[in-house]
């Protein structure tokens, strides 16, 4: 399945997922307590040389990520110019564009599997309410079935096509879901046979 | 047991695929796709307690890593965006949703309908609107003004909402769990 | 448990001859219609097979024998025990291969599917994965260990699904329609390997080939046990009567 980790290796994927997780952390709390833009300027420039030394695909692969939040960066740009307070827009603006940079950085650099032990381990204490085995499967569960849902959409488009000259559009969404709730039944079933879930 | 898993499982992975596939562009030029419609029909078809950790299921895949929201993004970056305050309000959404739908009398169309409105827009709306004045320092009523480009798809949802579930209701009475 | 994986190909000690099957079960039940009348039915055989029409009751006996549905009154017992309420017993006893293997695979990857039924009876996460590649490694399919099951054929997954359960080394497999939608080459694959496993194996079909070198054959029709015995005496007899209605273009009535 297609994730978000960088193909290109970086020293950074060697680095244990749950110390990087940690430095996010705390590197988050910094940057809503920084106020000066000077000083957010200076944060955003220390996550962009933790790109560039590993190439320019790895860099432009993250700038990429950073796309969905232009519309917002345009609207607060404009409002702050509008209302004159430049400084406080632009610390908004870098705020936000290094927070989001430094958390996909960690994404890109962290290996699915590596991020999923991680999360298990820190459902640990949930363990009585939430046994760490049932969370692996359950997590097992929507990663094999996305590709076989995603299958069942376009086999309902293409049958709907194949008799109609209009695209379903939402009419597509009451097979999904009927599909979704078969696969649910069938699935117990097949846990079921094999020993259920502990 | 078994069937509470992967009812959660399964529904997780509906709301992945809806966030991936139909694109519908509204008239005013906004797309929308039917991930939040896949967030009110986790509400709507599994319950409050299912319908919630089906949700959270689907966002703890978004924070590994998985570019599962629609627009295919993911990752820790999007808990950190602007956008924040919905990823927080989904699972709530979808408690509520399911709340209601398993308290009120009303015919399944209609509750899913209502429910929907209530859950997945107002209380969705209530914490999208918190997260984003946090996140761009903007007081709640100019936030409110960001959000609103949104509000016709979602509210497009919520009938689409009623509509889907009342037919699954016909076709498979057995199958909602929040009217079980 | 020992160290040493299990291979699919070993015989073990749960393979038959042992107790046998044994079903004394009231009616069966579904949304108001009953699917199977009251059966008292003694499988000892190694090999049965199981015809009947669509909708004879066929795959509600085969859930019925593995415990995936509780008989509403009466039991079924497998070598002494109950296989819906025992679940743990019931899984070194029975295996079941679906017909359709998009409903039996859980996993994302093939050795996470082939792990998973190992993990279930016990063994830890590290030696579930090892004994699961080992088994892949002598089927010739050691590459298959990461593949996505989502780019496997329908032929593969319909393999990799017999290899789950052979890996769990049940004494009896419940075969549900299993050469349906596979090509001749697969099936004959399919059987060539069916034939030579030491358990218990009980075939549903409604195609009377399926099930033509069983010891013992019993036809179900509407529910109910129509006849019971050597597939040279039960076949031509079903075969007959399947002709017969279709020549009378009879399938124009509605269940319920």
């Amino acid at each position: 399945m297609l994730t978000l980790t960088s193909p290109v290796e970086t020293p950074l994927h060697r680095l244990p997922a749950g110390a990087k997780l940690a430095a996010l952390a705390a590197f988050t709390v910094v940057l809503f307590w920084l106020k000066s833009p000077v000083a957010l300027a200076l944060a955003l420039g220390g996550v962009v040389a933790l790109h560039v030394p590993w190439g320019a695909a790895f860099t432009t692969h993250a700038a990429r990520m950073l796309r969905p939040l232009w519309p917002f960066v345009a609207v607060v740009a404009a409002w702050h110019l509008w209302i004159g307070e430049a400084a406080a827009g632009a610390a908004v603006i870098l705020r936000m564009v290094t927070a989001v940079a430094a958390a996909n950085l960690v994404t890109m650099t962290t290996r699915l599997s590596d991020m999923i032990t991680v999360l298990e381990r820190l459902a640990a204490p949930l363990a009585p309410l939430l046994p760490p085995r049932r969370l692996a499967l359950a997590f097992a569960l929507v990663i094999r079935f996305i590709p076989t849902l995603a299958a069942r959409m376009v086999q309902i488009t293409e049958a709907w096509r194949a008799r109609s000259p209009r695209r379903p559009g939402w009419r597509v969404l009451v097979p999904a879901t009927l599909a979704a709730l078969d696969d649910a039944d069938q699935a117990a079933e097949a846990l079921r046979a094999r020993g259920g879930a502990e | 047991m078994e069937r509470s898993l992967t009812h959660i499982a399964l529904f997780a992975a509906l709301v992945a695929i809806l966030g991936l596939v139909p694109q519908i562009t509204l008239a005013t030029g906004v797309p929308i796709t039917a991930q939040s419609l896949g967030i009110m029909l986790c509400g709507t078809v599994l319950g409050a307690r299912r319908g919630a950790l089906a949700v959270l299921l689907f966002l703890a895949l978004v924070a590994t890593g998985l570019p599962l929201l629609s627009g295919g993004r993911g990752g820790l970056g999007v808990f950190v965006g602007p956008t924040v305050g919905f990823l927080i309000g989904f699972p709530i959404a979808a408690f509520v949703i399911g709340w209601l739908m398993e308290r009120t009398t009303l015919p399944v169309g209609l509750a899913a309908g209502a429910a929907s409105a209530i859950g997945g827009i107002a209380v969705l709306y209530l914490f999208g609107i918190a997260g984003m004045s946090v996140m761009l320092d903007k007081t709640p009523a100019e936030a409110a003004m960001l959000t609103g480009a949104f509000l016709p798809g979602d509210a497009l949802k919520v009938v689409l909402a009623g509509f889907v579930t009342q037919a699954i209701a016909r076709m498979r009475p057995g199958a909602l769990l929040s009217r079980a | 448990m020992t160290g040493t994986p299990p291979s699919p190909f070993a015989p073990h000690p749960a393979a038959p001859p042992d107790g046998g099957i044994r079903l004394e079960t009231g009616p069966v039940m579904l949304g108001g219609k009953t699917i199977l009348h009251p059966l008292r039915l003694d499988l000892t055989e190694r090999r049965i097979g199981i015809v009947g029409r669509n909708g004879s009751g066929k795959t509600t006996l085969l859930r019925l024998i593995a415990g995936l549905i509780a008989p509403a009154s009466g039991q079924v017992l497998i070598d002494g025990i109950a296989p819906y309420t025992d679940r743990k017993a019931a899984l070194t006893r029975i295996g079941i291969l679906f017909q359709n293997p998009d409903h039996q695979i859980l996993f994302p990857t093939v050795e996470e599917e082939l792990a998973f039924g190992l993990r279930q009876q016990g063994l830890a996460q590290a030696q579930a994965i090892a004994a699961a590649q080992t088994a892949l490694a002598a089927e010739g399919r050691a590459h298959w260990a990461k593949a996505p099951v989502s780019t496997l054929s329908g032929g593969q997954r319909h393999y990799l699904c017999l290899l789950a359960v052979l890996l769990m080394q049940p004494g009896t497999i419940l075969l549900d329609e299993p050469f349906a939608g596979l090509d001749l080459p697969t099936i004959a694959r399919l059987s060539r390997r069916l034939a030579a496993l030491p358990q218990r194996l009980i075939t549903i079909s409604h195609d009377p080939a399926a099930v033509g070198t069983s010891d013992r054959v019993i036809w179900l029709e509407a529910g109910r046990v129509r006849q019971d015995g050597p597939p040279a005496t039960v076949l031509p007899a079903f075969i007959a009567e399947m002709a017969r209605i279709g020549e009378a273009d009879a399938d124009t009535d509605l269940a319920g």
